[in-house]
């Protein structure tokens, strides 16, 4: 029990901290309250748009075929290195989509390049829940992916800079 | 109750104005059902239950739907009998609704409409949403003797014979997935198809022509024209309609054996992710 313990706590460990906080909570929580929750979490994603005033380092604004409307990723890289995400969706985003961005916002806020790369995707159904990562495996990914090009792409200019 | 008296069955149909006035009706039980997983919690018609047509609908092992005990239960907890009117209503000009609908129609319960314009006109003409899920007392719904899978559902073997026969099958799918060009629907996931085309003989009338902007069918006499005189299809035709997974081709269903009066019509469910990657079907690209 107790090695499990271990194995468990260093596996949360090794996500980014606020990222394994949301876990830990959306983990615990029974599926009628992780979908409330889930639906809290996408009705905030309006404030992860980005505000008047501010200036990015990259703008991916598109629309593919992972996702029913247009996503806008805005990025922002500090002076230490840390990312900085601004989401702005289109109207028709599903849900779930819209949870995910502010839950991606806040989780990943201020981690460098080589840490959002590192971060793995296996998370996801820890916070979604097993059935609906079942049933809508096309929506939960997307915005994660959409983080960590945008986050590629800025390397990559930076090198050839 | 329709806004088009020229449908075949107007009484399918119900506007938003009907639902917002009976849906305290205890014999009408509203029915949302979504594309989007979570949209129902974020806000609906009050009264409304949730049907998913993935989790409560199909079958999470064997490619196929539940079965007719399932189906009981379902309806059961959702306090519906075979007496009770289930209204159906959702996202996507009422995609997964006919969707739903037909489902119901499968395992025989007769008494099923759809409400006009589905979600999106309900809200743009400011009516309530709720986040409060109703709580109905259970029913004891009869398990369904059988499914009319013979009467409105075809397989790959009807489907097969179908275009074998050069009888009537209606591609409802985007343009570019019934030429070959894609495999999947505009905006919408790669979802392992590996050849693209379509069903020989089949024609291809996109399932958004049925609709308008608002998301309402178009009227009698615009369908007429569409199916009738430009596909040439005739009420008393066998007609199979197929999409990708079988979602718009119920849409197209719902259109022809209930708008336009059509007698014999199945909805392909296996569509072109079956087609598509059987090994042998013959496949036709223009």
């Amino acid at each position: 029990m107790v090695i499990l313990f271990f194995f468990l706590s260093f596996f949360l460990m090794s996500y980014p901290k606020k990222l394994a906080e949301i876990i830990s909570l959306m983990e615990g929580l029974p599926e009628m309250e992780r979908r409330e929750t889930l639906v809290s979490y996408a009705d905030q994603a309006r404030k992860q748009e980005p505000r008047e005033g501010e200036a990015f380092d990259l703008e991916d604004i598109r629309k593919d075929e992972e996702c029913t409307d247009s996503v806008g990723v805005f990025l922002k890289v500090d002076e230490a290195g840390g990312c900085h995400f601004r989401i702005k969706l289109g109207p028709q985003v599903q849900t779930l989509t819209r949870a995910m961005t502010t839950i991606l916002c806040k989780g990943l806020n201020g981690l460098t390049l080589e840490e959002l790369q590192a971060v793995p995707q296996d998370f996801v159904p820890k916070i979604v829940g097993a059935e609906l990562v079942r049933i809508r495996s096309h929506t939960v990914y997307y915005i994660l992916t959409r983080m960590k090009s945008a986050a590629m792409v800025w390397k990559k200019r930076q090198v050839r800079e | 109750m329709s806004s088009d008296s020229n449908y075949v069955h107007p009484e399918v149909l119900v506007s938003t104005e009907w639902v917002a006035e009976h849906y305290k009706d205890p014999s009408i039980r509203i029915i949302e059902s979504n594309e989007d997983i979570l949209l129902y919690d974020t806000g609906h018609v009050p009264g409304a239950v949730h049907i998913d047509w993935r989790r409560d609908l199909q079958d999470q092992l064997v490619r196929d739907y539940i079965q007719p005990s399932d189906f009981a239960a379902l309806c059961s907890r959702h306090g519906i009998t075979p007496e009770t009117t289930c209204v159906f209503y959702g996202d996507k000009s009422n995609w997964w609704s006919c969707y739903a609908l037909w489902v119901f129609r499968l395992f025989g319960h007769t008494k099923v409409k759809i409400m006009d314009g589905g979600r999106d006109l309900w809200i743009s003409q400011g009516r309530p949403l709720t986040r409060e899920v109703p709580n109905f007392s259970t029913s004891n719904y009869p398990v369904p003797t059988k499914r009319l899978d013979q009467e409105i559902r075809a397989f790959f073997e009807d489907t097969l014979k179908h275009s074998q026969q050069k009888l009537p099958l209606v591609d409802v799918r985007s343009p570019g997935e019934f030429s070959g060009e894609v495999t999947h629907m505009p905006d919408y996931p790669q979802e392992g198809v590996l050849r693209g085309g379509h069903v020989p003989g089949a024609r291809g009338v996109p399932w958004k022509r049925a609709v308008n902007e608002d998301a309402t069918f178009k009227s009698a006499a615009e369908l007429r024209k569409i199916y009738q005189e430009e596909l040439g299809l005739k009420p008393s035709d066998n007609v199979i309609a197929y999409c990708r997974i079988g979602e718009r081709s119920s849409h197209t269903w719902f259109v022809l054996t209930y708008l336009l009066g059509f007698s014999n019509v199945r909805n392909y469910d296996g569509s072109w992710t079956e087609w598509g990657n059987r090994v042998g079907a013959p496949i036709e690209r223009t």
